[in-house]
């Protein structure tokens, strides 16, 4: 198989620029495409400014792209699309990021919850919630998470991605693997996992890391990103270092596995055909790969530096799928 | 059926303890062995780092007369979880059985929250020295919060019925803030889940199985289950779920409820009737009640005053 070649169209979203709306200051991170006849509708996570004591919140939310120009914003969602939960509940602090299908009218959305915790500093849990109105608002299945902690995925059950083939649920997703003590911080370090389901509510685990650590044992791994085409499925996803890695050196860049079973990966980063820039918004960092189609074409939504404080880019596939 | 109280049978400031452990002997559960019984319990550290309480297993040997201390642990039954897991604040009730050669140990996980104090959930250790030590199945819990079970899943309680594992333990319904300046409390009701190897449960998923006597805001913990003449009997305890520490018309009783199909529990907390003995140790409080066995008698072991922080008693059914 070939290498991807991705050319880079720019950056499309720019949080900052979005007035009046109290939850949204900064932040537009892990992006996923809905697509609708005109538009297409890209779910992002974002941040209302610290509090006091320079915590965040996270919410998810939307920007309406058109269609035959994805760099023209038609609309940003009015308010999130999901409240958090209540006290002590998995996602009292944030959801995020948020990973969409559509289930005949409606629309499902599979997130991550975020709580906080007193020697580490968060956990996450995996909830799913459901919408009626085409993706504009989400109703939670339930107060609590549905894929839950157990023996081999203890903490940090994040970064869901939802799909479906052959009429069976498929979540992929990261399961924390231990904390880290860096200079006196608790970093985590999780791994790429996989469950499948029949209704989307009942999962089994695999119970298996399906991504090799290629740069060193404590790799994290994020944004599992799965898709099907010429006989085999690809997953893009990101890696990086377990210290130190909130800058350019020991950050996040984009990876590849390819398989012919679901089960079975075979990661080739060489092939993944995206790296850091030269200069620019994406010069430090790229992460949390989306790919998608759309009008004969495959793109691939990514953040740049800082984990996309200040928003999401596009590129397009330069040739064909491998 | 009547209970015949015997008095406090261990205090925990009377030995030396594992863990520099200093009070609490809470929640009291037994192995049964032939020549003595071997009873874990939780008991209480001073976290270093804060000055908040850990809970840790111990366990102490007893003659089957339960007159005679032959032993307490010296070591540590099974260390508390690492960094950012379930159970790395404490462990707090252990539930033990002896299960194809060796003993499972159910372990209710406690870890430390920040917007309220805590949440937890059920994990599984293994026993292969006759309950002296225990090591986990894994880092992660067996029994955890669900879409409908959104926080504190504990206090599992399990009994093989046939060739079906059936686990009795508690789900939090959500926390509450009872007035304007309070810390959140807890509200927690009994539910059931089975399995057929021990590791893998199925929850009814939030179906409360004991009805409620104080109401929808009444907290249900610690159930114990065993056959009495054909009829399965739960013991557990029932509180308010707010102003329950120093109020104590508003603390831990024992409850009771009886089934005869393990599907259906009719509750009926007088009879029989553990009640609180006034001006005694446990005149204030009566809670985590864990009943067994023991040469063709029927005891329940049981926690007193202040949650147990001076030990555990026993009663003897009277039929």
């Amino acid at each position: 198989m070939s290498d991807f070649k991705w050319k880079k169209l720019g950056k499309v979203f720019t949080p900052q620029e979005v007035q009046g709306r109290a939850w949204l200051k900064e932040f537009a991170q892990a992006p996923a495409t809905l697509i609708f006849d005109d538009f297409v509708r890209v779910y992002f996570s974002c941040r209302p400014p610290a509090d006091e004591q320079g915590q965040f919140v996270s919410y998810s939310a939307y920007v309406d792209l058109d269609r035959r120009d994805l760099f023209n914003v038609l609309r940003v969602s009015e308010s999130p699309i999901l409240s958090l939960g209540g006290y002590g509940e998995f996602d009292e602090f944030g959801t995020y990021p948020v990973s969409v299908i559509r289930d005949g009218d409606q629309v499902r959305a599979y997130y991550a919850g975020w709580t906080r915790c007193e020697s580490v500093p968060f956990n996450v849990a995996i909830g799913m919630a459901t919408s009626q109105d085409q993706g504009r608002s989400f109703q939670k299945f339930g107060n609590g998470p549905v894929v839950p902690y157990s023996l081999d995925e203890p903490f940090v059950l994040s970064g869901p991605k939802v799909r479906r083939f052959n009429g069976i649920w498929y979540l992929w997703y990261i399961a924390g693997r231990k904390w880290k003590m860096v200079e006196g911080r608790a970093e985590p370090v999780y791994k790429i996992r996989m469950a499948s389901s029949s209704d989307g509510i009942h999962w089994i685990k695999m119970n298996k890391d399906l991504i090799e650590s290629r740069i060193e044992e404590d790799e994290a791994q994020a944004s599992p990103d799965v898709f099907y085409a010429n006989g085999k499925y690809h997953m893009f996803f990101c890696y990086r270092y377990s210290s130190h890695y909130r800058g350019k050196e020991n950050g996040y860049r984009i990876g590849y596995a390819s398989s012919t079973n679901l089960v079975d990966w075979v990661r080739d980063d060489g092939k993944a055909g995206i790296d850091i820039s030269a200069e620019g918004w994406d010069a430090e960092m790229i992460s949390y790969p989306h790919v998608f189609e759309l009008d004969g074409k495959i793109y691939l939504a990514y953040l740049g530096n800082q984990v996309g404080r200040s928003g999401f880019g596009l590129a397009v596939l330069d040739g064909e799928l491998g | 059926m009547k209970w015949r109280k015997l008095g406090k049978i261990f205090d925990p400031t009377d030995y030396r303890l594992p863990n520099d452990c200093m009070e609490f002997a809470q929640s009291p559960q037994t192995l049964v062995f032939d020549d003595f019984v071997r009873i874990y319990f939780s008991t209480r550290a001073v976290d270093k780092k804060n000055g908040k309480y850990l809970s840790h297993i111990a366990f102490v040997d007893m003659t089957k007369d339960f007159r005679d201390v032959m032993r307490v642990s010296e070591d540590a039954v099974i260390p508390l979880g690492k960094l950012g897991c379930f159970d790395e604040h404490g462990i707090f009730p252990m539930n033990v059985l002896k299960h194809d050669g060796g003993i499972y140990a159910y372990t209710c996980g406690w870890n430390r929250r920040v917007s309220v104090s805590v949440d937890t959930a059920i994990g599984l250790a293994i026993s292969h020295d006759d309950g002296a030590t225990f090591e986990r199945l894994g880092d992660g819990p067996v029994l955890a919060a669900s879409p409908h079970e959104p926080c504190l899943v504990g206090d599992g309680f399990v009994k093989v019925i046939g060739e079906t594992f059936h686990m009795w333990y508690i789900f939090g319904t959500g926390w509450k803030k009872f007035s304007p300046d309070a810390a959140p409390d807890r509200t927690y009701k009994i539910g059931h889940a089975v399995s057929c190897d021990g590791i893998e449960w199925v929850k009814e998923e939030a179906l409360q199985i004991i009805p409620d006597r104080l109401g929808s805001e009444e907290s249900q913990a610690l159930p114990t289950v065993i056959e009495i003449n054909g009829r399965y009997h739960m013991f557990f305890c029932y509180r308010q779920s707010f102003d329950f520490r120093q109020n104590t018309g508003r603390g831990y009783r024992v409850g009771h409820a009886c089934s005869d199909d393990l599907v259906n529990w009719e509750r009926n907390d007088d009879d029989p009737l553990l009640d609180v003995t006034a001006g005694d140790w446990d005149s204030d409080m009566l809670c985590y009640p864990h009943v067994f066995e023991c040469d063709e008698k029927v005891y329940l072991l049981y926690n007193g005053n202040e949650f147990g922080r001076y030990g555990f008693g026993l009663a003897v059914l009277e039929h």
